[in-house]
């Protein structure tokens, strides 16, 4: 095989490679500091996360977990993040799967070009006219409003993700499905679906973050019991709290399953991300 | 060879096909009895016309009123729009929002690129590295701000101690009007040069060899052979990737909102948090939907205009 990164490697000098390494490293360091720094502090007593000099080692405590689930609502919240991330998510991807087999096949450009609009308008410019709607219909606070406003967001997302993969499926695969006599939406089951499935997971993935991380919405539309661990934990910065080691545990709590999630697809992640501005 | 940053994805399926597509298909008269599958968009598109025309729709007709909290709304025409225009707190916004998106995007196109070769070069760990430079951007906005807080805090963070080691003296950072920019933009770049520099790996990575071979035959290599010939290739990802940051960069507002509140002062309000305040803090809903849509068509046009630009260099 022969790609752009083999053939300028051949002929780098070992201190290139080192430099190359260092520079590598440099920017680990930069990247993971952060991240360890926060998790660290999580474990440490509220006295030791401010100490300066840093003290790297301290014996490990989850006295801030523990505040964090009996002293405060946080489980709960947190179970309203997973009931609104994944509602959403599953929201997307059902009314985002047969959409986006019926565009690829149909090679239509407006309706991705009009769920592009989501992408690029502000979150603030729905947050109103949604606050005015839904509290006519009296939703404001349910699980129900925060599925669907967050849908808003799964529903582009998942389209357009899904697209290229629709796009790979071969147009003779599908036109044999039809003249052995499936209906449209078996055709979509059977043959189509099959070959999507890993654009499904990355598709899922990103709806999911996109949901866990999004605050906006769910700061203006959540009641106090559909409040979510985003929500709560911007509270948290809110009140002024000095419990420093509490809000980095309740960080860690949050940061955890976008990351898990995000090493399971890893690279494909980025070319899901990218894939909107590539075709707009 | 097998890892490709921002490879076409599912390429798989083909195969699978093949048996079936090599067979002569019965062909039927077109039209009449060709598969159609509209209707399966049509649950989305009304959903999508729902939650997102219908909104789109009432902020528009809501901005040309003078609407507020228990006030009679009146109709004033394009009164908001030119009020926005002469207000100082909104042409305030208009300034912070472009000179943050101007810092913070040369920050991470520039790291991002010259990441993004490194990483090309070195293939050492490079699944372990490529794995870590995802988690920045993977973590949620409430997330980074709180780091970014405990660690820029002026007088018991990290990076004062830190600074302080070589003799700097300790900085406001986010509290300090002149450097709260420069630090959100920091914040921020932290987050994302890494996003642009797996874009750039890509990008490298889906480039000919041949091009390559051909300036190094010619003897352009180093630096020379980076502005000359790399750089004009990475054009059309470089440009992708700034369409992305330059969507979210123009709509600034979580990392802002968490760590800074558009403060101290209003150093860091920018116009979506400008629209944000006006909205639901001070309930002006005419006024803080013309300032939105304002924010939506600066952000379109800048799209249309890196759309136009990518037209120009793809080769």
């Amino acid at each position: 095989m022969s790609d752009a990164s083999a053939s300028p490697l051949r002929l780098r000098s070992p201190t290139t490679l080192l430099l190359g390494r260092l520079q590598v490293i440099l920017m680990l360091t930069i990247v993971l500091l952060p991240i360890a720094w926060m998790l660290l502090a999580s474990f440490k007593h509220s006295v030791d996360v401010m100490s300066l000099p840093p003290k790297l080692y301290t014996a490990p405590t989850l006295d801030n977990y523990r505040e964090l689930f009996v002293r405060t609502e946080f489980l709960h919240n947190t179970w309203n993040s997973l009931v609104v991330a994944s509602g959403a998510t599953v929201l997307g991807l059902v009314l985002a799967i047969p959409a986006a087999f019926a565009i690829s096949w149909h090679r239509m450009t407006w309706p991705a070009t009009l769920t592009l609009f989501a992408r690029m308008a502000p979150g603030t410019l729905f947050l109103l006219p949604w606050f005015v709607l839904f509290s006519k219909l009296d939703l404001v606070g349910s699980y129900t409003v925060l599925i669907l406003t967050h849908g808003a967001i799964t529903v582009p997302v998942a389209l357009w993700t899904l697209l290229p993969y629709f796009d790979a499926v071969p147009r003779a695969l599908v036109e044999s499905g039809q003249i052995d006599g499936c209906r449209p939406h078996s055709i979509l089951l059977r043959i189509a679906l099959p070959l999507v499935v890993p654009g499904i997971v990355v598709a899922a993935i990103l709806c999911f973050v996109f949901t866990w991380n999004y605050f906006l919405f769910a700061l203006a539309l959540s009641g106090f019991d559909t409040k979510t661990a985003i929500v709560a934990s911007f509270n948290f910065v809110g009140e002024g709290v000095t419990n420093w080691g509490a809000l980095m545990a309740a960080a860690s709590m949050i940061a955890m399953p976008p990351l898990i999630l995000a090493l399971l697809v890893q690279r494909r992640l980025v070319s899901g991300l990218a894939v909107g501005a590539v075709k707009g | 060879m097998k890892s490709i940053a921002a490879d076409p994805p599912a390429a798989a399926p083909t195969s699978n096909a093949a048996g079936i597509a090599a067979a002569p298909l019965p062909r039927r008269t077109r039209g009449q009895q060709s598969l159609s599958l509209a209707w399966m968009m049509w649950p989305a598109v009304v959903f999508v016309g729902a939650m997102i025309v219908f909104p789109l729709v009432y902020a528009v007709w809501i901005s040309l009123y003078d609407a507020s909290l228990g006030a009679e709304s009146r109709y004033v025409g394009l009164g908001n729009y030119l009020g926005l225009v002469q207000d100082p707190e909104f042409r305030n916004a208009f300034k912070v929002t472009w000179l943050l998106y101007a810092a913070a995007l040369s920050m991470q196109l520039v790291l991002g690129t010259w990441l993004g070769v490194v990483l090309n070069g070195v293939t050492w760990a490079r699944n372990l590295v490529c794995t870590i430079a995802i988690t920045p951007f993977m973590l949620p906005p409430v997330v980074v701000g709180m780091m970014a807080m405990v660690l820029l805090d002026p007088s018991v963070g990290i990076v004062n101690w830190i600074i302080g080691l070589v003799g700097i003296p300790p900085q406001l950072w986010l509290a300090h009007p002149k450097w709260v920019l420069a630090s959100v933009a920091l914040v921020d770049t932290w987050q994302w040069a890494p996003f642009v520099a797996l874009l750039v790996l890509g990008g490298l990575q889906s480039l000919p060899a041949s091009v390559f071979e051909a300036a190094e035959v010619d003897g352009v290599t180093g630096w020379r052979r980076f502005v000359y010939v790399t750089l004009p290739l990475l054009g059309p990802t470089l440009l992708t990737a700034a369409v992305l940051r330059s969507v979210d960069l123009l709509r600034f507002f979580d990392l802002v909102f968490i760590a800074t509140r558009g403060g101290p002062g209003n150093a860091s309000t920018t116009m979506n948090m400008y629209a944000y305040q006006q909205g639901f803090e001070f309930s002006r809903f005419g006024w803080a939907s013309a300032s939105m849509i304002t924010l939506s068509l600066v952000v379109l046009c800048t799209v249309v205009v890196f759309a136009r630009l990518r037209r120009a260099v793809t080769w």
